[in-house]
């Protein structure tokens, strides 16, 4: 049995494929189990129609919905819990990475547009080019963010990096913006048309009326986030960097002392963090297919309260986060305007990520799979 | 009758369990000290009595009455003071208002008091910044009521520390290591400072030090803790000759303290 | 060179000096704008004086005089001669009142709120809903009012609901922190953060089930308060028409009005925060922000020192929030976004955190800075544009410039940088604060 857990192909390919399948799974059937439940318990109540038929109508489309962007909500909240477990710190800018990481994918795909280059070679090379620059670009932005203006203010009181993570936040939405309207002079951005890419594979299920429909796109997103957390866990646990970083994250000086070098550990946990930004940002776009400077608010908001409710610092944790926060927005977007006939709707889907984080907090300020720490006095 | 009484208190994190069934008394009036080698639980036991941790078992009265479940500032107000290990003053207030800090508890004005400056307010302000410099003068300080209290030397730090705490009229003082970091002179003053204290003021003094001679000096009572247990207490002389203690701590640095 | 100045500035500073150039840039000043009401160097000019009086070694009495001259003479009557200016004050008044509130909460207490301008919001909402018509359309949908429709209330209840606005704020601040102000500071700034958002999604949303705020489109018209009556109107009317060249409308006489008040709002605000600084109340506020431990354990009540600060922080807000919507006569969401609320923490950096001058200072200058110079470069971009300028050496010809390149909308970029170099090279900002000396009996001795 030892020799099988040290089996690196169980260790750090089985085992996290694993923990993501029961992760989605699990967050998915207890989620709609609930719903299903609530609309048992109002069925009576709600004349017209049944509303525990017309819930389970929708029922696998809005799981799959939640599952899709609960993984790019994940990929994103990793770069929160990276940085935080390693300088204890909101790296309020990330959101940023992101949309920059997507605008810069959707700009090379407009480029191959422009050239006539889409229609001709492969969209899956594309596509990959496209996650693979929008990740050098997110990745070395972050570096670079970190270098100018969290690293002078090092050792400094808690709030000090925060306010100037802000200010760093607001200034790359506008020098973005300025950077497109000057170049293209329109700061939307368009994801160009992909033909297969587009469609949906559509699967009928014995004993369902509808259905099934698989975006081609979200299989493809769902692909490219689990190779990514795959590969970040073996970074993480099976190299010497990912020890390097851990060492870091548990004690700085320490670290230090053993001869690390914590201002490279540091900038690399930024590299890794931005690059996995990047890469949902080009992710994420091609589910929006329209993105603008300012796109990266919610999604950035929401992956934090992912990476807290997790656990803060903890990558598992970070995951199941995302995918919970995922499949919440999609019920709710999907359900709440069912549930109270209309008077609220899919509108205040973005709200219910800040009565999460509210409740977290409150109630469990050291997230689901989070320890609790004794607080130094 | 005792001041302070701890009866079989427990602290753990997570595993570990860094103060174990705890009983310990303080009389009134005493000096008292609580030794023991680093990481021996010490300060977790300070900040257990203080309200910083809440205990997981055993119970402490104070006056009789239970202090568990109180918050820091409610234990404040029952008449426990308190210094820290690594000085915590507010560095970028002046020294008089880090005092007038510590008279948090004992003024009475409220905001309204303080919006339309009533007579009730300007009397009590000018009476606690009287009080304020006298207890600076107290400890030893002159002269620098309006200087910022990071720009002080350390030994006026730790002297504006126990002013702070003298400043909430407490029962009893808990000194946590005061004389850490101090020369030979500054450490002579800092326990006649701490007599003085018991003798003029009659606070009760609970002491967590390292320094043999300032325990040895001037504690009526010491207990010994090791891995977060009592492992011995009594008088000075008896501490002195007890085996459990020299094997535990004073073996170890039986150099330094048999002088 | 640095030397040179500051041996020049100790000169300026001394003797008979402070006075005259003070009067100087009064003097000049005010002709200047009265002479070119559009010319932005002339305002800036003028606005130096403020600065200088504050720096200057000048008699308190004397400075109190300039001071109270400028703010309630010079400038309102400049502003009815160009309306422009009266936006101006206007702004620099709502916005430093509303630096003030915050600092209370970030400069005085150290927590980290991110989300003020819901507090803002919460004030403009209570006199919008309840000075408009909004009350007799609640079961209307936005757009599609029914003629006919009354006013609810008279507008001089206007009065009564600044005091409201102040105490719905107040109580709002409370319900936030009750649950929220346990939480460690970063965490705080989260959780403000999508409190200011969750108020404007309301905002924006609560057009049904019950038509409460019109949703998107905003609530207008909402009602003023009635002007001081004829008698005191008048002999300022007659007072003034020669100065301004005309008699001054009853639309610019609204804005001075509300100029007015927002000055009142200003000076209560100052004085409640210098005296709440300088009691058991601010000291213990300052004693958290410093070391929450400390703090503690020397008996001060975390939470509900806290949460006096957030109340006191947000009333100011509430306030500011039922003077603007009157004097807007319109409301809606987007006025209460997060830009704003992070506009609002750049005057508090920029000025000082804790220092009462300071975030005035850091409010007049965002000010100037949003509405007045980057809209006079905007302009004077588009001016190039249309010239046939070049820039030498790199060859480049101005009306080749995007027309996308508009400063005044970017602000964002303007905040970020302010915020990120504050924080770097002066965390204390431009006026930092200073304790109070006190002339303790000891040092008399």
């Amino acid at each position: 049995m030892k020799q099988f857990t040290s089996n690196p192909f169980y260790k750090f390919i089985l085992f996290p494929i694993g923990q993501i399948l029961v992760f989605a799974l699990g967050a998915s059937l207890v989620l709609s189990l609930f719903t299903v439940l609530l609309a048992y318990i109002f069925r009576a109540g709600i004349t017209g129609f049944d509303l525990v038929e017309r819930v389970l109508l929708i029922l696998p489309q809005v799981v799959i919905n939640g599952l899709t962007i609960g993984f790019v909500y994940s990929t994103i909240a990793l770069g929160y819990t990276m940085v935080y477990g390693v300088l204890e710190f909101i790296n309020f800018s990330h959101s940023e990475i992101f949309m920059v990481g997507g605008i810069v994918g959707v700009e090379l795909m407009a480029y191959f547009d422009h050239t006539g280059a889409l229609q001709t070679m492969n969209q899956y090379v594309i596509i990959a080019l496209a996650i693979l620059l929008g990740m050098v670009i997110s990745g070395s932005l972050a570096v670079t963010v970190e270098r100018v203006a969290y690293r002078p203010l090092r050792g400094a009181p808690r709030l000090v990096p925060l306010i100037s993570a802000i200010g760093m936040s607001f200034f790359l939405q506008d020098a973005v913006r300025l950077i497109l309207s000057l170049t293209t002079g329109e700061f939307n951005v368009i994801l160009p048309n992909f033909g297969t890419f587009d469609e949906f594979l559509v699967v009928a299920v014995p004993g369902i009326a509808t259905p099934l429909r698989f975006q081609i796109k979200s299989i493809l997103l769902v692909g490219v986030t689990v190779l990514m957390l795959v590969g970040l866990n073996y970074l993480v646990n099976g190299t010497k960097i990912g020890k390097a970083i851990r060492a870091v994250a548990q004690d700085r000086p320490s670290a230090s002392l053993m001869g690390i070098n914590v201002n490279m550990i540091i900038s690399i946990t930024f590299l890794i963090g931005g690059a996995l930004g990047g890469a949902a940002g080009v992710l994420f776009a091609l589910k929006a297919t329209k993105l603008d400077p300012f796109v990266g608010f919610f999604p950035g908001l929401k992956a934090f309260t992912a990476a807290v409710l997790g656990g803060i610092g903890n990558l598992t944790g970070a995951l199941l986060g995302g995918l919970i926060l995922g499949l919440l927005e999609s019920f709710s977007a999907s359900y709440l305007s069912t549930f109270t006939n209309g008077a609220f709707g899919a509108e205040y889907k973005d709200i219910l990520a800040f009565a999460i984080l509210i409740l977290v907090l409150i109630l469990r300020p050291s997230g689901l799979l989070g320890q609790t720490v004794g607080q130094k006095a | 009758m005792s001041l302070l009484q701890t009866n079989n208190v427990v602290k753990r994190f997570g595993g570990l369990v860094a103060v174990n069934k705890m009983t310990f008394s303080v009389d009134e009036g005493h000096i008292v000290s609580i030794i023991g080698p680093n990481g021996a639980g010490k300060t977790t036991f300070f900040n257990s009595l203080t309200g910083i941790y809440k205990p997981e078992e055993g119970e402490i009265l104070f006056k009789d009455h239970s202090l568990i479940g109180l918050r820091p500032d409610q234990v404040s107000a029952r008449g426990i003071s308190r210094t820290f290990q690594n000085i915590r003053l507010f560095g970028s207030m002046s020294v008089i208002e880090n005092i007038l800090v510590g008279m948090h508890i004992r003024l009475k004005q409220n905001a309204l008091d303080a919006l339309f400056r009533s007579k009730k307010f300007n009397e009590e302000e000018k009476d606690a910044e009287q009080k304020a410099s006298a207890l600076m003068e107290y400890v030893g300080l002159k002269n620098v009521g309006n200087e910022l209290a990071r720009n002080l030397p350390y030994g006026g730090q730790r002297r504006i520390e126990i002013a702070r705490a003298l400043a909430a009229n407490p029962t009893l003082l808990l000194l946590d290591e005061p004389t850490a970091g101090m020369n030979p002179n500054e450490t002579e003053d800092a326990i006649k400072l701490f007599r003085r204290i018991r003798d003029e003021k009659g606070i009760t003094i609970l002491l967590i030090e390292h320094d043999m001679r300032v325990v040895m000096g001037i504690s009526e009572y010491i207990s010994v803790m090791d891995y977060g247990e009592k492992i011995a207490e009594g008088t000075p002389q008896e501490i002195r000759k007890n085996q459990r203690v020299i094997e535990a701590y004073l073996g170890r640095d039986a150099a330094s303290s048999k002088d | 060179m640095k030397t040179f100045f500051s041996e020049l500035f100790k000169k300026a500073n001394s003797g008979f000096w402070p006075i005259v150039i003070t009067l100087g840039f009064l003097i000049v000043g005010t002709i200047s704008v009265y002479q070119s009401p559009r010319s932005l160097s002339a305002f800036l000019t003028l606005m130096l004086c403020p600065l200088l009086l504050y720096f200057m070694k000048i008699n308190m009495k004397i400075k109190i005089f300039i001071g109270l001259l400028l703010i309630i003479v010079i400038l309102p009557v400049l502003g009815i001669r160009n309306i422009f200016y009266l936006e101006v004050i206007f702004q620099m008044a709502v916005f430093a009142a509303l630096a003030l509130g915050l600092n209370i909460v970030i400069g005085m207490a150290g927590l980290l709120d991110l989300g003020y301008v819901a507090f803002y919001a919460v004030g403009a909402y209570t006199w919008a809903i309840f000075g408009s018509k909004q009350l007799s359309l609640l079961h209307s949908i936005p757009g599609a009012a029914p003629a006919g429709a009354e006013f609810t209330l008279s507008p001089t209840y206007f009065w009564l609901f600044l005091f409201l606005g102040v105490g719905l704020a107040a109580l709002a601040g409370i319900l936030l922190g009750l649950p929220v102000l346990r939480l460690r500071g970063d965490y705080l700034a989260i959780v403000t953060l999508g409190f200011g958002e969750v108020i404007r999604v309301l905002a924006l949303n609560l057009d049904k089930p019950l038509n409460l705020t019109n949703g998107p489109q905003g609530i207008t018209p909402i009602q003023r308060p009635p002007l001081p009556p004829e008698f005191i109107i008048g002999p300022i009317r007659t007072l003034l028409t020669p100065i301004v060249g005309r008699p001054p409308t009853d639309a610019e006489f609204y804005n001075v009005f509300f100029y007015f008040i927002a000055l009142f709002i200003i000076m209560i605000a100052i004085m409640v925060a210098t005296r709440l600084e300088d009691s058991r109340i601010g000291r213990a506020w300052t004693a958290i922000r410093e070391d929450e431990t400390a703090a503690i354990a020397m008996g001060i009540p975390l939470v509900r020192m806290k949460l006096a600060a957030f109340a006191a922080g947000a009333s100011f807000a509430g306030a500011m929030g039922v003077l603007y919507s009157a004097n807007r006569t319109f409301v809606s969401p987007e006025t209460f976004s997060f830009l704003q609320s992070i506009g609002v923490l750049t005057m508090v950096i920029l000025g000082g955190l804790g220092s009462i001058p300071g975030v005035i200072f850091g409010a007049s200058a965002v000010v100037i800075l949003n509405i007045q110079v980057l809209q006079n470069f905007s302009l004077y971009l588009s001016e190039l544009r249309q010239s046939d300028a070049v820039i030498p050496i790199i060859n480049f010809a101005w009306k080749d410039l995007s027309n996308q390149l508009d400063p005044a909308k970017y602000q964002k970029l303007v905040f970020g940088i302010i915020l990120v170099l504050m924080m770097i090279f002066r965390p204390s900002g431009l006026i930092p604060a200073e304790r109070r000396k006190r002339e303790l009996v000891e040092e008399k001795e």
